[in-house]
């Protein structure tokens, strides 16, 4: 029975032009996202590659000097681009993919407006993610939103309840008529995608990426069934097909276009981020009141870099001040991202009202273009600073200190250069990603049982007459 | 088969059927006629759970109808006034469709051709879509849709109207034959002429109930015609 509704229903959707066209859209800018997204990742990657390996080349054939000054210079450390960035690009075109390791000092990948970019900032950014996200279920009201008031309206609805067909086996056969419409739509882009994520890159068959892609087809699916069993909700309970599209696209507007502004608003409000002057502000003042009493208990002295300090303690010194200042970055770093995290929690609880919320916090997640992305890179670019700051150092200590005031006429040569190693980066694996996507999944299903309970409500509770 | 017992339906302070009671046996044709408003559709739709009644029961091969609201439809083959089609699908798709959920399997084409053809309907008009199809086309196809269910009751709101003097004919020899294959049938009709050719027992209702439950042997078309107008002036 339902599988005879549901091809009844493919057939009418096909023959009445809404798939053919309408999906037909939706498919051609799916296509187009995921090519455009493809090839915008090959130039990336060769680019970033090139541009690493560049900058170690510098760093090892810059000219003898002393090792402080290299740290200075630093090295710069580029993000890979994960092979599902093609699919959902995530914050990587807000927050950018480099950081500069530099002495001293933590660098920023954060205060960036993706970390809370909103349907809306990400309008004008085509990817196959944002098409599914916010044109997804506006092709399922498309398809969907006369499914019952329509039949209602022409009297076939009655015609079939006379059968002895059940309400509820209506409601799965139309579900399951939209299914398949949107199978027959995005399987073939979604084969597509597989082939480039897996084995587009001209390299082995990258089984992580092919998991995730598993994981996010599952996530995609998940939220274009509630926006199925949602449309099909508002279709049983509208009075007629008009009134059901109506109520439909503000539906849509409200969950899918305000709802993540609003969202991003709120959890601002519950769980505040200081603005990057404060944080600015708050570090260093910690981290000047730690180093002044990491000088103090090692050299006597209350100001840092006092003239008092001998020249032989000065690479000892900036052990003693680096590593003063280390935990304290650690900690106010760590509590910013947290706050980002609990802000972004507040966004996925919210998915429960608006699945757009939970999705794209699970795409992004999925993809490995999210924070949580980030936060590792930038946890990993600051070990990498720090060897780097601490390697330089102990050169200081070993071989500059020992000269007293002939310190700053010491100068360190490639071999000092060449003990640095490159930075390299490994992305978590995607058992890590599903960790962290544990919560809006949950919100996912949770959104999908209700939208399902709301559909059989809504069948039963209108009569046909 | 068809059975209702002090069957009351009330919207608001109106009764749309009130105390009716009725018992339509296998074999028996049961002509229902009456003014519009009269509550013979209203009838209809508590025998086929469209409608909860505010008193009594309905019955259909012995169930309640609203305690048993899907077995009790599997046992009936209803033929609404305007046999509603999806008009983008053929005459012959429709049938298959209505009749694959009516009996849980696919006929074959070719039966399906025969059962359009009993009806009047050629497969050249078969292949149609029924965007294209009057409403005497649609109505033929509603009743291949319930011959395709092959039940032993059947619900008939108006089912000739609109179709031609000929095709009305030919339904109502439809009907007799489904009448001498044991079938119990429930039909309502404005069209006396029609009742009494058809017809084993005419009922004749008004405001919610059954003023009249008459043998349509023991009448002429004058007596019933009389008897009718006098039911309704009255």
């Amino acid at each position: 029975m339902v599988r005879t509704i549901a091809a009844k229903d493919l057939t009418t959707m096909f023959r009445d032009g809404r798939l053919p066209w309408a999906g037909g859209v939706v498919l051609a800018l799916v296509v187009t996202a995921v090519t455009v997204g493809w090839q915008r990742q090959r130039e990336i990657a060769s680019e970033r590659a090139a541009a690493q390996a560049l900058d170690y080349d510098d760093w090892v054939a810059q000219p003898e000097r002393h090792p402080h000054n290299a740290a200075h210079q630093g090295m710069h450390v580029f993000k890979p681009d994960p092979p599902l960035a093609i699919v959902d690009p995530g914050i990587d075109p807000y927050v950018g993919s480099t950081i500069w390791l530099r002495a001293h000092r933590q660098s920023e990948l954060m205060f960036m407006p993706a970390q809370d970019a909103t349907g809306l900032q990400r309008f004008g950014e085509l990817s196959a993610a944002w098409v599914l996200q916010v044109l997804g279920p506006l092709l399922i009201i498309v398809l969907g939103f006369d499914a019952f008031a329509a039949e209602r309206e022409l009297g076939t609805l009655r015609q079939t309840l006379s059968l002895g067909i059940s309400s509820k086996q209506i409601l799965w056969g139309k579900a399951l008529g939209q299914f398949w419409g949107l199978g027959l739509l995005l399987g073939p882009a979604a084969a597509g995608a597989a082939i480039v994520v897996v084995a587009g890159r001209g390299e082995a068959i990258d089984v992580d990426a092919a998991a995730r892609l598993g994981w996010l087809g599952l996530g995609y699916a998940i939220y274009l069934a509630i926006a199925v069993f949602a449309v099909l909700t508002v279709s049983a309970l509208g009075r007629s097909s008009r009134v059901a599209l109506v109520t439909l696209l503000g539906l849509w507007i409200g969950t899918t276009l305000l709802a993540p502004r609003v969202a991003s608003d709120l959890s601002r409000t519950w769980k505040p981020s200081p603005s990057r002057l404060t944080f600015n502000a708050d570090l260093g003042a910690e981290m000047g009141r730690m180093q002044e009493q990491a000088w103090m208990a090692n050299f006597g002295v209350a100001t840092q870099w006092s003239p008092d300090l001998p020249l032989d303690k000065w690479g000892v010194a900036l052990q003693v001040d680096d590593h003063a200042g280390y935990s304290v970055m650690d900690r106010h770093f760590a509590r910013l991202w947290d706050t980002f995290g609990e802000q972004q929690r507040v966004q996925e609880w919210l998915g429960l009202a608006a699945p757009v919320l939970a999705v794209r916090a699970f795409s992004m997640a999925i993809s490995g273009t999210d924070f949580a992305h980030y936060r590792t890179f930038s946890l990993a670019a600051e070990r990498h600073r720090r060897v780097l700051q601490d390697l330089m150092s102990e050169d200081l200590v070993e071989r500059a200190d020992p000269r007293g005031t002939g310190h700053f006429d010491y100068r360190a040569g490639a071999d000092l250069w060449r003990r640095m190693p490159p930075f390299t980066y490994a992305p978590p694996p995607v058992s890590w990603a599903l960790r962290n996507s544990g919560r809006s999944l949950a919100v996912l299903i949770a959104g999908l049982l209700l939208s399902m309970a709301a559909a059989h409500v809504a069948v039963g509770a209108r009569r046909t007459v | 088969m068809l059975e209702a017992k002090h069957l009351s339906k009330h919207f608001g302070a109106t009764a749309a059927l009130d105390d009716v009671n009725l018992r339509v046996d296998p074999g028996e044709i049961y002509c229902l006629l009456g003014a519009n408003g009269a509550g013979k559709t209203t009838l209809i739709n508590v025998f086929l759970n469209f409608l909860d009644p505010t008193e009594g029961e309905a019955r259909i091969n012995g169930l309640d109808v609203t305690q048993h609201a899907i077995e009790t439809k599997r046992h009936v083959a209803y033929i609404p006034e305007q046999v509603m089609l999806y008009g983008v699908l053929s005459g012959l798709e429709n049938l298959r469709y209505f009749a694959a959920l009516a009996t849980g399997r696919h006929a074959p084409r070719a039966h399906l051709l025969v059962l359009l053809s009993d009806v009047g309907l050629d497969e050249a008009a078969a292949l149609r879509r029924v965007s294209t199809y009057s409403k005497g086309m649609r109505q033929k196809v509603g009743i291949a849709i319930a011959m395709a269910k092959r039940t032993r009751a059947l619900l008939l709101d108006e089912p000739t109207s609109g179709l031609d003097p000929k095709a009305a004919n030919e339904f109502s020899q439809l009907l007799r034959r489904a009448k001498d294959d044991g079938v119990a049938v429930l039909t309502t009709t404005h069209d006396l002429f029609h009742a009494k050719q058809t017809g084993t027992r005419i009922g004749i209702m008004k405001r919610g109930r059954i003023v009249a439950d008459l043998s349509s042997e023991a009448l002429s078309h004058t007596d019933l015609e009389a008897l009718y107008l006098q039911h309704m002036q009255g």
